[in-house]
């Protein structure tokens, strides 16, 4: 069967790549029984209009960031919770958990789509112009987020004016003024040379920023059961790929962010005072799994 | 009589069009002038656009009533008087078959009957039909999206309506109408 | 089958925007994907939610306050203190007023229909033979898509996932080339046939021309100066020019009253939607192109031609012209950008921003090119010439724009050099 696969990444991206070598062995192993097109940058329209897709069965798979997946299943907002991860490869430990796992098993019946394995993309930052001293002076910033429900509730608790923008407006949007800061990953502030643009890089970490594959439950329930297995085992091998990949890369393009002379200020919790504690508050209600994801990164935290 | 009803709802519609415009222009200001206070609101962007989608719909709507559109007249202004008559006939035809096509689309879209044999409970309509349009959440309006989503079938049936108005008119009305 | 459907449709004077949704309808019926029918109506409405056109109903609404307002008038009065006493004055004026004007009008049929009605009747009254008048008032009117703010860029900008005010910056050169090419032109003819004698103003009236024109200068003013300057997006910064250019025709020109604002609205909310449902049905069309990988198909087929980019431009060029000849402006561009862009960029390396300059200017020629041709016939229609009789004094103005566009399709910097 000739398969498609849709994600908003750019041809050069990890997660490009990734689908595309996931692709070229799904065509090996079935000996060319089975291929796959990938549709890139947001071809085939955005994360919320693949996602319909999927669930359509236009449609085959996708790789989604989770922000697309809780919007329609708040359990996942836990991954997003304020310092969950403590670093970068702690976040790859917390995606390997069982509880993560076990997770996806409710995709079908609340999403419609099939969930095979995580993938991430670096750790969540936050770039502003002007000075930014304290959390206080990102009051009334317009603040450029991925739009979905957590990080939403975070920036609203700072008492900043989160702003829902896809990536590729975000340069054009920050250079006229649209927006006067960002949340954002070191990947994009360096490769995108955002820092040009805001020039104050505050590396909080603040938040982890995990990707599913994903396989419509449509295309998936006439699938045999050997396709499914095949299907599994190779995207999962590559998105586990993807995720080592950030664990290395993330920490390199912060260092050369640093290098760039952008004005480089490292925080911690505490900068955001109480915001982390009243964030877990209204996510308790929202997300039934918040405890138990608190447990699951204490306990991987080493 | 089916004219004059077609006429009134291309009215409704162009009001409702224009009122919305003038909701663009506000929405599109307000952000400004919130910015430049650093006071932003963050739902402003999403109402202005969903503003925009409701006014092209609804005006794409009228303009089948009022014959305004683009489109490539270079052949049909050639033929004689009785031929164009009939062309415009067909095309008006076409645009018959169009709106019923967006009819049934939305229909296998929304699938009113199987939602009200589920008892509105959308749950279960998902669990029978894979359709997942009524969990479908707006990123910053705080509505369900197909709310939102209902203007296609609206415009489908307006659409309709001035199409069958329009094929059913006589002749000679349809010349003085500069249509 | 589909192609065949296509082409009756179109040249059936089906309206194009379904035009494109029945093509699209029957393409996924031949390719046996039906699944994609649950998607349909659902890609179509999301073919309108995009914040950057959002611009095209504040450009609409900022043009029509203009003129309404007489600020229109005010500004061609001022261009008329420059340069109108030299011999052919009108016609230097014409020019540059339409240029000031492409600072303003995203669209070159409005911008023609303003100016026609401005620049052609005072010419002719000063001797000039009334198909040259609406000919040059015509031409001049290219500029409009071409100097920022642009309709054409803002759609293309939004087909291409491209930054609008990016899109705006790479017009700025090519726009002023054109108009550069124009006065060459003009020139020209000039030397071949005397123009009427120009009168300068009295010192008196021209200060009173300028001070009058003023206050409407605010409007390009805000426009550019807010995109350039980041303090507004290009769309936020037509809402901020239809507020200045409301407030400007009531209370300092008097010549706007707030009743009229309804009428206005509504025309505002007719003209945009019609576009607007056009990029919406393009993008359903788009969005079957795509996945049906046409645009890999007929790249396979151009690139087996050429792997040169300028010759791959100069293709697309004769072909552009083909299609103009038939199909016009944004039509156009919704129809082709879809199918051309992804092979420019994918094969051949094209900057997304020369791509979208060259096949823009392209396409507006097709304005002004029979048999097809709503510039031509918006010009005839408001200044009361036959459209032969301007086409027989507009093709040197053709002729200067196909030039530039040569080299626009060779030294890609022209495009990009203001791009950073
Ligand atoms: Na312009
Ligand atoms: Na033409």
């Amino acid at each position: 069967k000739d398969l498609r696969l849709g994600l908003i990444t750019p041809p050069s991206h990890i997660w490009t790549k990734a689908a595309e070598d996931f692709g070229n062995d799904l065509a090996e192993a079935s000996d060319g029984a089975h291929t796959l097109t990938v549709f890139p940058a947001q071809q085939l329209g955005s994360e919320a209009e693949m996602m319909q897709q999927l669930q359509t069965g236009a449609l085959d798979m996708a790789f989604l960031t989770v922000a697309e997946v809780s919007n329609r299943v708040p359990d996942f907002g836990a991954f997003y919770a304020p310092f969950l991860a403590k670093d970068i490869s702690h976040a790859g430990r917390i995606l390997q958990s069982d509880l993560a796992a076990k997770m996806l098993e409710d995709l079908p019946a609340k999403a419609g789509v099939v969930g095979i394995g995580y993938g991430m993309a670096g750790l969540r930052q936050i770039e502003a112009k002007g000075a930014v001293d304290s959390a206080a002076d990102l009051k009334g910033k317009k603040l450029r987020i991925t739009p979905f429900a957590p990080i939403l509730d975070f920036y609203n608790l700072l008492g900043a004016a989160p702003t829902p923008m896809p990536l590729p407006a975000v340069y054009d949007a920050l250079a006229n003024g649209q927006v006067n800061a960002i949340d954002m990953d070191a990947e994009m502030i360096w490769k995108m040379k955002y820092y040009e643009q805001a020039e104050t890089v505050i590396v909080s970490n603040h938040m982890m920023f995990p990707m599913v594959g994903l396989v419509s439950a449509k295309v998936w329930k006439d699938m045999s059961e050997e396709d499914r297995a095949m299907i599994s085992e190779l995207m999962k091998a590559r998105l586990d790929e993807v995720v080592e990949t950030f664990i290395v890369k993330d920490t390199e393009w912060l260092g050369m962010v640093k290098d760039a002379g952008a004005t480089y200020k490292e925080v911690g919790p505490d900068f955001f005072g109480d915001v982390p504690a009243e964030w877990d508050k209204i996510w308790a209600e929202k997300s039934a799994v918040l405890g138990d994801m608190r447990a699951a990164a204490d306990a991987s935290a080493e | 009589m089916l004219h004059r009803i077609s006429k009134a709802w291309a009215r409704a519609e162009m009001a409702g069009a224009a009122v919305l415009a003038v909701a663009i222009t506000g929405l599109v200001l307000l952000n400004v002038v919130t910015r430049a206070m650093s006071a932003s609101i963050f739902w402003v962007d999403e109402a202005a656009i969903m503003s925009m989608t409701w006014m092209t719909f609804l005006a794409a709507s009228a303009a089948v009533h009022h014959g305004h559109s683009v489109s490539v007249t270079l052949f049909t202004d050639m033929l004689p008087e009785g031929a164009a008559h009939a062309a415009q006939r067909a095309v008006d035809g076409i645009v018959l078959g169009f709106a019923a096509l967006m009819l049934w689309l939305c229909w296998r879209w929304f699938l009113p009957l199987d939602l009200l044999r589920a008892g509105f409970d959308t749950g279960a309509f998902q669990g029978e039909t894979f359709n997942f349009i009524y969990a479908e959440p707006t990123l910053t309006l705080g509505v369900r999206k197909f709310w939102l989503w209902l203007i296609m079938p609206l415009f489908a049936l307006g659409v309709t309506l001035h199409a069958v108005a329009n094929l059913t008119r006589p002749w000679n009305a349809r010349a003085g109408a500069g249509a | 089958m589909t192609a065949a459907l296509f082409l009756a449709l179109l040249f059936g004077a089906v309206p194009i925007s379904i035009v494109l949704a029945l093509t699209a309808l029957s393409y996924i019926w031949q390719s046996g994907n039906t699944v994609l029918f649950d998607s349909f109506a659902q890609q179509m409405f999301a073919g309108t939610e995009n914040y950057g056109l959002l611009a095209i109903p504040l450009f609409m609404l900022t043009g029509e306050l203009m003129n309404e307002g007489g600020m229109t008038k005010r500004l061609v009065d001022a261009a008329r203190v420059a340069v109108g006493g030299f011999r052919g004055g009108l016609v230097w004026i014409n020019l540059l007023a339409n240029m000031f004007m492409a600072a303003i009008i995203g669209s070159a049929v409005s911008q023609i229909a303003v100016m026609s009605r401005a620049m052609v009747p005072s010419m002719e009254r000063e001797g000039y033979d009334r198909g040259f008048a609406a000919a040059t008032t015509a031409a001049g009117g290219l500029l409009a898509p071409v100097i920022p703010p642009s309709m054409l860029f803002v759609i293309y900008g939004v087909l291409a996932q491209i930054p609008i005010g990016d899109m705006f910056l790479a017009g700025i050169i090519p726009g002023l080339m054109m108009a550069g090419s124009f006065f060459v032109v003009v020139t020209l003819i000039g030397l071949s046939t005397q123009f009427p004698k120009g009168e300068w103003m009295t010192a008196r009236a021209a200060v009173q021309a300028i001070l009058a024109a003023l206050p409407a200068a605010l409007i390009p003013v805000a426009i550019i100066g807010g995109i350039v300057m980041g303090i507004a997006t290009p769309t936020e910064s037509a809402a901020v020019a239809s507020l200045i250019a409301f407030l400007l025709g009531w209370l300092v020109y008097g010549e706007l009253r707030p009743s009229q604002l309804a009428d206005l609205f509504l025309r505002t909310a007719r003209n945009a939607s019609m576009v607007i449902f056009m990029v919406a049905a393009a993008n359903v069309f788009g969005w079957v192109v795509i996945y049906e990988a046409i645009p890999q198909k007929l790249a396979a087929l151009i690139t087996s031609l050429t792997s040169d980019p300028f010759v791959f431009l100069l293709i697309v060029m004769g072909a552009l012209l083909l299609v103009g000849m038939l199909i016009d402006g944004i039509a156009a561009l919704i129809l082709v950008t879809p199918i051309l862009l992804p092979i420019a960029t994918g094969h051949y390396d094209i900057s997304p921003f020369q791509f979208g300059v060259v096949i823009s200017i392209n396409l507006a020629l097709g304005l002004l090119t029979p048999p097809v041709g709503v510039g031509l016939y918006i010009a005839a229609s408001m200044s009361d010439v036959k459209p032969v009789a301007i086409f027989a004094a507009l093709w040197p103005f053709l002729l200067a724009v196909v030039l530039v566009l040569l080299l626009l399709c060779y030294y890609p910097i022209l495009s990009l050099a203001l791009l950073g």
